[in-house]
């Protein structure tokens, strides 16, 4: 009896991976490279508005300070429906306040310091989850990416009967296409689980709000809320009335007493200043991959419990593991640069996979310098059109148009590098002008 | 040294790949050094998992990621020049010479694996809530189980298409998968 698939499945096999990622192309390789980059969020946060007040820790008695002023300052205008305090942490040591309408900067003593100022890394956040569409549209594409990746990976490991045996056989100096393949399947191989976790994470975030419309159409009539409540917690019923300040700093002094071992890193406060208005406190836990749990206070700052993310239904834990597991924030700097390497290598498994068809067309007689040189403008021109937009951000400031410039410089380039296909090879400048522009966005940066 | 469990785990994840190494690097395979590089990695997952459960087994995975990268990395250096030829096996992407462009057959493929397959893969996700709350799961466990199921049947049912050479068996996959669909969405049952 053998183990090894036949050939003509491998046959099969290799071309519908082909047909899978040839038809993902360049949305993949996009989606792989800012999610590599993406990893560092917060550091590109400090990156942007270097002169944001920064401390360890806050006092809750400052928080409370500052909510009241971020409220007051908004008095007159429709209320905002939520309001977010994010809490100094180790990644990202700032206190910010963002409602439905401004986002803020609060110093250690609660002043309101300076608007917060972080536009190209949203925008950056933005074109890994939504490709800057509209949200639903976005997102979903994003999470049918995730599952072209899954297929791949799936019928990559099919169509490769030696896949074990050659685990270690990279030929870097093999000419005419071997030493691409090698690459491409060896990194392929060895960072397997790290693609079909980012990929699988991916795609359920990107899926759950249409896979979530499904089910709720069928086991709720069409409440989506519903359906989710029994995961993430419901929302309490509202209740527009007029009410007092709520209690911020007394829910935050509970957490320091009751709750030492956890983190604190958000403090949300629902309908803020009515009398359905309430509190909750997302705290990290120490060598968990779930994002947080949620404590729940009512407007006095009484405690009122939690929603199990850390220790109830395993369904819950596992859903509130999926955004750590797939953006890599779960273990401080060494986890992020781990990530940071294996996203490198998805994003070239990528961007080599659609270079190896076209070699083996080329070996067989079909040269192609327009379709080649359109994928060369797709892996050079995304990457300095994205360097690009964060150079405008250090030369124009928040307000510079991130999506515009990456979409038309990116097309820009592509498309000229298909009229110049046939009189020069620029493959070369383009890595010159990419190695060009990080080396301007460093310079300048720091 | 804080966790030792893990310190552990780490260095049976990296030793597992250098089993591994040491054993495909042999002109002729060796069962017992395979099974060593097996079992410590997968040894290496249980003690990651017994330090810290699912964070533990992820850190000790990034580290034998991280280590078949150093391997792979001694490989590519001490790569030597060769002359074997690079494969130009077609995958029937497009169409070459005098060949028809079967667009009609190409976007039907297309229509098949991603706007079918979705559809056919969120019913799905239905039944599996449903039949997971029938068989006494929470809500909360039920709900989630479906919605990271979504995708992982999804990928399975696109692969399941497209490595079939013939339509007729592409339809009936998918019609083989829309079946429980069908039958809970017209009858309302598993509610």
């Amino acid at each position: 009896m053998t183990q090894a698939p036949s050939l003509s499945l491998v046959k099969r096999a290799l071309s519908a991976h082909a047909a899978i990622g040839l038809l993902g192309g360049a949305l993949l390789y996009l989606v792989c490279l800012t999610g590599t980059i993406v990893v560092f969020y917060e550091e590109f946060h400090r990156i942007e508005q270097q002169d944001a007040p920064e401390m360890a820790e806050v006092d809750p008695g400052a928080v409370q300070r500052a909510v009241e002023a971020v409220l007051a300052s908004e008095a007159g205008q429709t209320p905002t429906t939520h309001l977010y305090v994010h809490i100094p942490v180790a990644d990202l040591p700032r206190t910010t306040i963002t409602t439905d309408t401004q986002a803020v900067h609060v110093d250690r003593d609660g002043t309101i310091a300076a608007p917060e100022e972080n536009g190209w890394s949203e925008f950056l956040l933005a074109l890994h989850y939504t490709l800057n569409l509209p949200v639903l549209i976005g997102i979903t594409i994003v999470g049918i990416l995730g599952v072209m990746i899954l297929a791949l990976a799936l019928s990559g490991v099919v169509a490769h009967p030696r896949i074990f045996r050659d685990a270690f056989r990279l030929r870097t100096r093999s000419k005419g296409g071997v030493a691409l393949a090698d690459w491409h399947n060896r990194l392929s191989v060895w960072t397997l689980p790290f693609s079909v976790a980012v990929a699988l994470t991916g795609s359920i975030i990107g899926l759950a709000t249409v896979t979530g419309y499904g089910m709720a159409a069928h086991y709720y009539d069409g409440d989506i809320e519903a359906l989710y409540a029994p995961i993430f917690g419901g929302e309490a019923e509202a209740d527009p009335a007029p009410a007092g300040i709520p209690n911020v700093a007394a829910a935050l002094r509970h957490m320091q007493t009751a709750y030492a071992a956890v983190e604190p890193t958000y403090v949300i406060v629902h309908d803020p200043g009515t009398a359905g208005q309430h509190i909750q406190i997302v705290a990290e836990h120490s060598r968990r991959l779930i994002f947080g749990e949620y404590y729940a206070f009512d407007a006095e700052g009484n405690f009122e419990g939690t929603a199990g993310m850390a220790d109830g239904a395993i369904g819950q834990q596992a859903a509130a593991s999926t955004y750590n597991l797939h953006f890599g924030n779960y273990g401080g700097l060494p986890v992020k640069i781990a990530y940071f390497l294996f996203g490198l290598a998805l994003t070239a498994i990528c961007a080599t996979g659609t270079y190896i068809w076209l070699g083996k067309r080329r070996r067989r007689g079909l040269n192609e310098p327009r379709l080649l040189a359109a994928w060369d403008g797709v892996v050079w021109g995304v990457p300095i059109a994205l360097t690009a937009t964060f150079l405008a951000r250090l030369a124009m400031g928040n307000g510079a148009p991130f999506t515009a410039t990456f979409w038309l410089l990116g097309f820009a380039i592509v498309i000229a590098n298909i009229l110049l296909a046939n009189r020069y090879r620029t493959r070369r400048p383009l890595q010159a002008a990419f190695l060009l522009a990080v080396i301007a966005s460093v310079a300048i940066a720091l | 040294m804080g966790y030792p469990l893990l310190w552990i785990a780490a260095a049976m994840a990296a030793g597992g790949v250098a089993l591994l190494r040491l054993s495909w690097g042999r002109p002729k395979r060796s069962p017992t050094l395979n099974a060593a590089g097996w079992a410590a990695l997968a040894l290496a997952m249980i003690f990651g998992w017994s330090d810290s459960g699912a964070w533990g087994s992820s850190v000790t995975a990034l580290v034998a990621m991280a280590a078949a990268g150093l391997a792979l990395g001694l490989a590519g250096a001490q790569a030597r020049p060769g002359k074997a030829p690079a494969s130009n096996a077609r995958v029937r992407m497009l169409p070459e010479g005098s060949e028809p462009r079967r667009l009609l057959g190409r976007s039907l493929t297309f229509l098949l694996v991603i706007v079918a397959g979705l559809f056919i893969s969120i019913g799905l996700a239905v039944v599996v809530r449903g039949l997971a709350h029938a068989a006494g799961w929470g809500e909360a466990n039920a709900n989630a189980f479906a919605l990271l199921m979504m995708p992982f049947l999804w990928a399975v049912l696109a692969y399941a298409i497209l490595i079939q050479p013939r339509r007729k068996v592409q339809w009936a996959i998918l019609l083989g998968s829309a079946a429980p669909v069908l039958l809970v969405l017209a009858t309302g049952a598993l509610r």
